[in-house]
């Protein structure tokens, strides 16, 4: 696994690197401007989390135009493994994305004060966030290898759309589920529904996945 | 004699393609150099796929160190080195970070081996693989699969885009890798000078069929051509014949025992035959 997760860090890294000063230079900017208007804010918070698991989806384009992906499944891994490896990098380049959206928001809000209505907001925004990644990776690993490379863009747009209405799908539950100008607990409730359910597809994706990386021939 | 590598039977059906590897059975056995041969498209790549685990077969057996290989055998991979035709690793790496990856899958991973091989090999530490000639990549594909100390070498034609010193170079140092008796190679390769220097066993595939597998000292003092006119052909056993092509004023018998053949039938020219003659009787003559 070792071996794999340094695989994937090697083929998101230099992405990764461009994207992270695009997103120190964008945060200062939005540190630095006043923040009465919060959609600054929440643009930046959702492109730190979802830029970052783009990235880390995306790279695996780069691997499948050599025979990298085959010559792995001769190296003592499992199938399994390599799989699972796809799953654990997303987990930690969203954890990156989350850790900029957070110090994002946090300097914000100790330069200019709280932007929000309600301090669950920028709960909800980390659901929307997190959610909207782990809808895009469940969607798109299973489909990236039932597929094939050459479909890897529009496997990663239609994922990607996928998820976005996903989200907007399940919050639009959690209103039907609670009544008009819910408590905090509900909001709570509403947003731990919605990344309860990302997570689960999420890990139910990765067997999926692994299965189908099963039958596929290189 | 002990096999490192059995075939039984294998075969594979690409429906869209309609291509079939049908029924191949061949073996190698320890401490020697195994040269598959066939045009592109034969089933070369199909058959290493088939051994690998790449690729699923159909049906057959195929044995690795006496045992059939599945996913979860992550041990025996560790005693296979693989190299590719083509680029083996993505470009975006380093030999460095090569090394730093492969280190992380093969427990016996050598990188002060993988460091020598670079050198030996004049190999820039940490220049991007994009940078390097076609040459470099299937040089460095090379120390890859041998700095894991592995007992099986499957190259896919690992040689074809090397310069012919370069070629040689590779030749020694498999030579060098099967002085150990553990240790085999299975080359595929349609460059069939390679392999008259070094294999010890060449297995012809054409269209997905095995059509001969012989030991390469067989091949040099056994098998022979006829030079023969139209009557002399007539006048054949057919029993002698394997192959035979007719060109513009004769016609090439390929038959396995020249010595045998010379001495019936004194009034043909016989000569000795070479690999590429061999692969253009069977593939593209006539059986009888």
């Amino acid at each position: 696994m070792k071996g794999l997760l340094k695989n994937n860090l090697y083929a998101t890294l230099s992405n990764g690197k461009v994207f992270s000063i695009i997103m120190v230079l964008l945060g200062f900017f939005v540190v630095v401007m006043d923040n009465k208007i919060p959609s600054l804010i929440i643009g930046y918070m959702l492109l730190g989390m979802i830029g970052f698991s783009l990235n880390s989806i995306a790279s695996l384009r780069k691997e499948s135009s050599t025979k990298w992906s085959k010559y792995k499944l001769t190296a003592p891994v499992k199938r399994s493994a390599i799989v699972q490896s796809y799953f654990l990098s997303l987990l930690l380049w969203l954890g990156v994305g989350m850790i900029f959206a957070g110090i994002g928001v946090t300097l914000s809000i100790m330069l200019h004060g709280f932007p929000f209505n309600r301090n669950t907001d920028i709960f909800m925004l980390f659901v929307a966030g997190i959610g909207i990644s782990l809808f895009m990776a469940a969607i798109f690993f299973p489909l990236f290898y039932i597929g094939g490379e050459e479909r890897n863009e529009v496997f990663l747009a239609i994922s990607f759309l996928c998820s976005i209405g996903i989200v907007m799908g399940l919050t639009s539950f959690v209103q039907t589920l609670f009544p008009a100008r819910m408590t905090t607990i509900q909001v709570i409730l509403g947003g731990m529904i919605i990344l309860g359910s990302a997570l689960l597809i999420f890990i139910l994706s990765c067997p999926l996945t692994v299965y189908v990386c099963h039958k596929k021939s290189y | 004699m002990e096999k490192i590598l059995e075939l039984q039977q294998v075969s594979k059906t690409f429906s869209k393609s309609n291509f079939t590897l049908d029924n191949v059975t061949f073996s190698l056995p320890y401490g020697s150099i195994l040269g598959f041969v066939g045009e592109n498209g034969a089933g070369k790549t199909t058959t290493i796929g088939c051994i690998l685990n790449t690729i699923a077969k159909d049906s057959g057996t195929v044995k690795l160190f006496g045992k059939e290989m599945r996913d979860a055998d992550t041990e025996m991979r560790e005693k296979i080195g693989v190299v590719y035709d083509g680029d083996n690793f993505p470009a975006y790496w380093t030999a460095k970070q090569l090394s730093e990856v492969m280190d992380g899958l093969y427990t016996q991973w050598d990188n002060s081996l993988f460091q020598k091989y670079l050198e030996d090999f004049h190999l820039p530490v940490k220049q991007k693989i994009r940078h390097y000639s076609r040459g470099m990549t299937m040089k460095l594909a090379i120390a890859a699969a041998l700095a894991h100390h592995p007992q099986l070498l499957v190259l896919d034609e690992a040689t074809s885009g090397l310069d012919p010193i370069m070629r040689d170079e590779m030749l020694d140092v498999f030579l060098e890798f099967v002085q150990d008796e553990n240790h085999s190679i299975l080359l595929s390769s349609h460059i069939t000078s390679d392999l008259e220097k070094i294999a010890d066993y060449i297995t012809f595939i054409h269209n997905g069929k095995l059509i001969m597998s012989v030991s390469k000292n067989d091949l040099v003092y056994n098998y022979a051509v006829l030079r023969c006119k139209e009557s002399q052909f007539l006048a054949l056993d057919p029993k002698d014949i394997l192959a035979f092509r007719k060109r513009d004023f004769q016609i090439d018998v390929l038959v396995p025992n020249g010595k045998e053949a010379q001495k019936k039938y004194k009034d043909i020219v016989t000569d000795h035959v070479s690999v590429d003659e061999i692969m253009l009787l069977l593939v593209k003559g006539e059986r009888v």
